[in-house]
């Protein structure tokens, strides 16, 4: 922990910005509700910045308020009775930026249709590269919890894949 | 799990998963929303203050005006009992003459 570490609201937002909404928006699904999830976030951040310690604390507090904020405005909309996956659906990937690989993009809207319990460790394993254990951390569950959320999105994801994707899928 | 290497679909869904830019105007909310926060924030340290002060003041006055209440009631108190005394005083002064009348009468009898 480095005491000499001084934390730049501004510099933070910047460098982290694109981690921030990209968690939010393939949590939530709408594009809206992802960018108000992000300012929340970030003024959290700026209430809570004294606690920060290190450049890999603000990642990790980052990280796991804006997992945390997410559920939340999922849960404020299921509340409401609009559950946006129903709307997004078939269209989700259409509606990204363009991809690399159309294939990605297409696994990409069908990871919506996914419980979002599994969602969010399938996220953080494979937008943010993080081990099972980080995930935990990351969700506050237990590693059991994550490892059984991870195998059984991956197992769901590759079985939608089958059916949905076949021109793109070969013997997965 | 996890740790193990990826295969194909796993890659793929990587690939598929990059970051996303963030809208070009994220950062420029944030910032305005922090700086209404932080005016709000400031404005109601001055109401607090100002509010403060004006207790202070109040608590101030009103303790001020019943001290001298009570000053003056006290005053007028005093003033009173020096009027009760002033006439005992009187009274007993009267008596004792009349007495004396009394006695040189009795005496010239």
């Amino acid at each position: 922990m480095s005491r000499d570490w001084q934390p730049d609201f501004e510099k933070l937002v910047d460098e982290h910005q694109s981690m921030v909404f990209s968690l939010a928006f393939r949590m939530t699904g709408d594009r809206g509700l992802a960018e108000e999830v992000a300012q929340d976030v970030f003024l959290e951040l700026d209430r809570n910045l004294g606690k920060i310690e290190s450049p890999e604390h603000a990642l990790n507090w980052l990280r796991r308020v804006v997992m945390n904020r997410s559920a939340d405005a999922l849960r404020r909309q299921r509340v409401r009775g609009m559950d946006l996956w129903v709307e997004m659906d078939e269209n989700h990937g259409a509606k990204l930026e363009p991809r690399s690989s159309p294939l990605g993009a297409r696994l990409e809207g069908l990871l919506a249709t996914l419980p979002s319990a599994q969602r969010a460790a399938l996220v953080l394993r494979y937008q943010e590269g993080l081990t099972p254990d980080e995930i935990a951390a990351a969700l506050e569950s237990p590693l059991a919890t994550v490892k059984s959320n991870l195998q059984r999105g991956l197992k769901l994801l590759r079985a939608k894949a089958v059916s949905h994707l076949k021109e793109y899928i070969r013997g997965t | 799990m996890g740790l193990e290497p990826m295969d194909d679909f796993e890659r793929e869904l990587q690939q598929g998963m990059l970051r996303l830019p963030a809208p070009p105007y994220l950062k420029r909310k944030v910032m305005a929303r922090k700086q209404a926060r932080d005016g709000e924030k400031q404005h109601r340290r001055v109401v607090f203050w100002q509010r403060l002060a004006a207790s202070v003041a109040l608590c101030g006055a009103v303790g001020g005006g019943v001290m001298w209440h009570n000053v003056r009631e006290q005053r007028k108190g005093e003033a009173a009992r020096e009027q009760v005394m002033m006439a005992l005083r009187i009274a007993s002064h009267a008596l004792n003459q009349m007495n004396a009348q009394l006695e040189e009468h009795d005496d010239g009898k």
